[in-house]
């Protein structure tokens, strides 16, 4: 069964559409990385998943309900910018965040303490939310969404400005989450984090699905194209060689974009001196996601939009 | 419904928890009686100067009595530290060396270089009504100040009817004793008593007339401004940091709405029963039991209600439509004009309770509550009728209020960026 379900929705604000004719299909137990360019549809879509706002057509089913306020109890949500009362105590807030799903406070407790202790904030249960750091509140944050136990949990952006130690520990609460078999849908900018991660990826530009599968899927789609080397004088040397379509310097290795074949261009660098690195790999998922993204796609699909 | 009880505990506790509302409490009637306190001081002592003016007494007859009416004055308003009031000093001035006019000029020059405060002229025929009889001129720089004209006014017209009664032969002291005035004093109105006997009307007193209604006017602006503020500023908050959705991705906006009126309207009941609490030790202690009255008390929590509800649905209105404090600074001002509206009427209703402007104003949905408690607490009262109407007014307008305050709510409270206008607005509640 799809913990998510979306078929065919469509939202638009006015004459703008946020999200065109989009499906969907989360499966239940899984990790699925939502990513996409600022304003492209993703926090629309999540709205629309909780409730928040409704789909001008289309059907959307979670946990299995059409009513989706229905299943939104069983929803844990942690919305893109954080939303914490600065003056209410830590244990009081997150008691505050349950309740409101309809959990008391007999049931929240045990949960609260357990999250508390496993990400470390056990002594700050009673302190105000204004005397913790960023990264702390930000954690306390992550825990009203899932004080709740709940079986769908949706983070937008749950990563952003932490520090690595901080990221990790949230990471491996993510990994705990689906060995409890919560499902996990999560948005984020950081591609890395969401090959790591992530189960499936779903790509959405400019309110259209881009991208929407395995990570195997999704770089298999755009082939084995990429080829990462290291050579002495770095991106400046390579500029001369033929059929590199383009350069993605990362000072000291590039990755490079290939129309022709690897194995000549091999030839070529070798002739040309030293190679100290050759690699053919798969594109990485920054790289689809600037294919897509880029301003030269952009425009593309401007003049798309206009001829139709 | 057990949500909307949650938030509406969460809003009473966060609200009641603040510094500003155990301060606003406490400093409210501390406040009062500084504003008080500060008045009467003020009117007793800012004027403590000493006031001296010329006198060109053309007629010769009035001066003297206006020094001994002076001096007597001046004893009255004390010394040094207790002195209460501006002490006056004439002094005479005779025209008899150079032309009038030079005299007037001189005396100005002397006014301008703050010798003198003042100077005057009293014509010669003042007394029997010859000649220049016309008006007694008074010159200054400063015609705004008039306890020393007034002053003068009084004493010279006592001064010259003495002396006309005087002249045509009539004792003054005579005079004096006819025109002595009679007071009026005002009663309630009698009562057929339990045994038949007719009982005895109360002397009415400025507190049952006046203060009572003023005071269930205050109490009223001041429950229903401590619940609405709170509410704007903690919308535009939960705004501000996003909780708003968090909030709505756990409730239905309507039953937040819902959950944080109630919240505040408990506030405010217990902020109105505190200070009732106060003034029923006050009238116990006083003894003034006439002043209890427990169908006010009634009739105030009931127009309470539907304020804080109104109010409070315009403010979380506001508030949700506002993305930050500035927006809603500026979009508070209107609302506040609206809530302004029932205290500037105060002053006319309590003049007139019954003038059709009073009936009018009791029966404007926004002003009911207040205007409508003032005249109930003010005797006789307002007929039924209209009392009835315009509870009926009023809980339509609220539910209305609440209605359209949960279509803008639910549309405002995810919006950022730029504050919409008003016709943006209509459209979310059409929506």
């Amino acid at each position: 069964m799809s913990a998510i379900s979306l078929d065919r929705v469509t939202k638009r604000f006015g004459t703008h559409v946020a999200v065109n004719d989009l499906s969907l299909e989360v499966p239940e137990g899984s990790i699925y990385g939502f990513i996409g360019p600022n304003g492209s549809g993703k926090t629309t879509t999540i709205r629309m998943i909780m409730h928040i706002l409704l789909p001008d057509s289309g059907r959307i089913r979670v946990l299995g309900r059409d009513d989706t306020r229905a299943a939104r109890d069983d929803i844990g949500f942690l919305p893109e910018e954080r939303g914490l009362y600065k003056k209410m105590q830590v244990r009081q807030l997150l008691r505050y965040y349950g309740m409101l799903k309809g959990r008391d406070r007999k049931t929240l407790d045990p949960v609260i303490d357990e999250w508390l202790a496993r990400l470390g904030l056990a002594v700050w249960a009673d302190k105000k939310i204004d005397t913790l750091s960023k990264g702390m509140a930000q954690k306390v944050q992550f825990i009203s969404s899932i004080v709740t136990r709940p079986r769908l949990v949706i983070l937008d952006e749950p990563f952003s400005g932490l520090d690595p130690v901080n990221a990790q520990s949230l990471k491996d609460a993510v990994l705990e989450l689906r060995r409890q078999g919560v499902t996990v849908v999560f948005s984020t900018h950081d591609m890395s984090t969401a090959e790591r991660l992530c189960d499936r990826i779903f790509m959405i530009y400019r309110g259209n699905k881009v991208l929407d599968g395995t990570l195997e899927e999704v770089q298999s789609r755009y082939g084995h194209d990429t080829v990462r080397v290291r050579v002495p004088g770095g991106a400046a040397a390579l500029a001369r060689f033929s059929g590199i379509d383009s350069i993605n310097d990362f000072g000291n290795y590039q990755d490079l974009r290939l129309s022709g074949d690897p194995q000549q261009l091999l030839q070529e660098l070798v002739r040309a001196g030293d190679v100290q690195h050759f690699e053919v790999t798969k594109p990485s998922l920054h790289d689809i996601f600037v294919r897509i993204a880029n301003p030269a796609a952009e425009e593309a699909a401007e003049q798309a939009e206009v001829s139709a | 419904m057990n949500r909307v009880f949650t938030v509406a505990q969460m809003e009473f506790l966060q609200l009641v928890r603040t510094k500003a509302f155990l301060i606003g409490i406490l400093m409210m009637p501390v406040l009062m009686a500084l504003a008080i306190g500060f008045q009467v001081y003020a009117a007793r002592h800012t004027d403590t100067e000493v006031r001296t003016f010329a006198v060109i007494d053309h007629s010769g007859t009035v001066y003297d009595a206006l020094a001994a009416a002076a001096a007597a004055h001046n004893t009255g308003k004390g010394e040094g530290e207790a002195q209460t009031g501006p002490h006056f000093v004439p002094s005479r001035v005779d025209a008899v060396g150079g032309s009038l006019d030079t005299v007037k000029l001189d005396l100005s020059d002397r006014v301008r270089s703050d010798d003198l405060f003042a100077f005057i002229e009293i014509p010669a025929g003042i007394i029997d009504g010859s000649g220049d009889a016309g008006a007694i001129r008074y010159y200054t720089g400063t015609p705004s100040y008039e306890p020393l004209p007034d002053w003068i006014r009084d004493v010279a017209n006592r001064e010259i009817a003495r002396q006309r009664f005087t002249n045509s032969g009539i004792d003054p002291a005579l005079v004096t004793k006819l025109n002595a005035r009679v007071p009026v004093s005002s009663y309630g109105l009698v009562d057929r008593q339990l045994d038949g006997s007719v009982g005895e009307a109360r002397e009415t007193d400025a507190i049952a007339t006046f203060v009572m209604p003023f005071v269930f006017l205050f109490l009223m602006f001041m429950s229903v401004m401590t619940g609405a503020q709170h509410l704007l500023n903690a919308i535009v908050e939960e705004k501000m940091s996003k909780i708003s959705e968090v909030l709505v991705g756990s409730i239905e906006p309507f039953k937040l709405l819902m959950g944080k009126l109630l919240g505040v309207t408990a506030v405010s009941f217990l902020l109105a029963s505190i200070y009732f609490a106060g003034g029923i030790f006050a009238i116990v202690q006083s003894g003034r039991f006439d002043l209890l009255r427990l169908d006010l008390f009634a009739w105030f929590f009931l127009f309470l209600l539907c304020a804080v509800l109104m109010y409070g649905s315009i403010f979380l209105a506001l508030g949700s439509a506002c993305s930050d404090l500035k927006d809603a600074q500026s979009m508070m001002q209107p609302a506040i004009l609206l809530i302004m509206l029932p205290y500037l009427a105060s002053f006319a209703v309590i003049r007139a309770p019954d003038s059709s402007l009073a009936t009018g104003l009791s029966l404007v949905p926004t002003v009911t509550p207040f205007i409508m408690m003032m005249r109930l607490a003010m005797p006789p009262g307002p007929p039924l009728w209209q009392v009835l109407l315009s509870v009926g007014i009023v809980l339509v307008t609220t539910t209305f209020l609440v209605w359209a305050a949960g279509r803008i709510f639910r549309v405002g409270i995810l919006m950022q960026g730029k504050a919409p206008n008003l016709p943006e607005v209509l459209r979310w509640i059409r929506a």
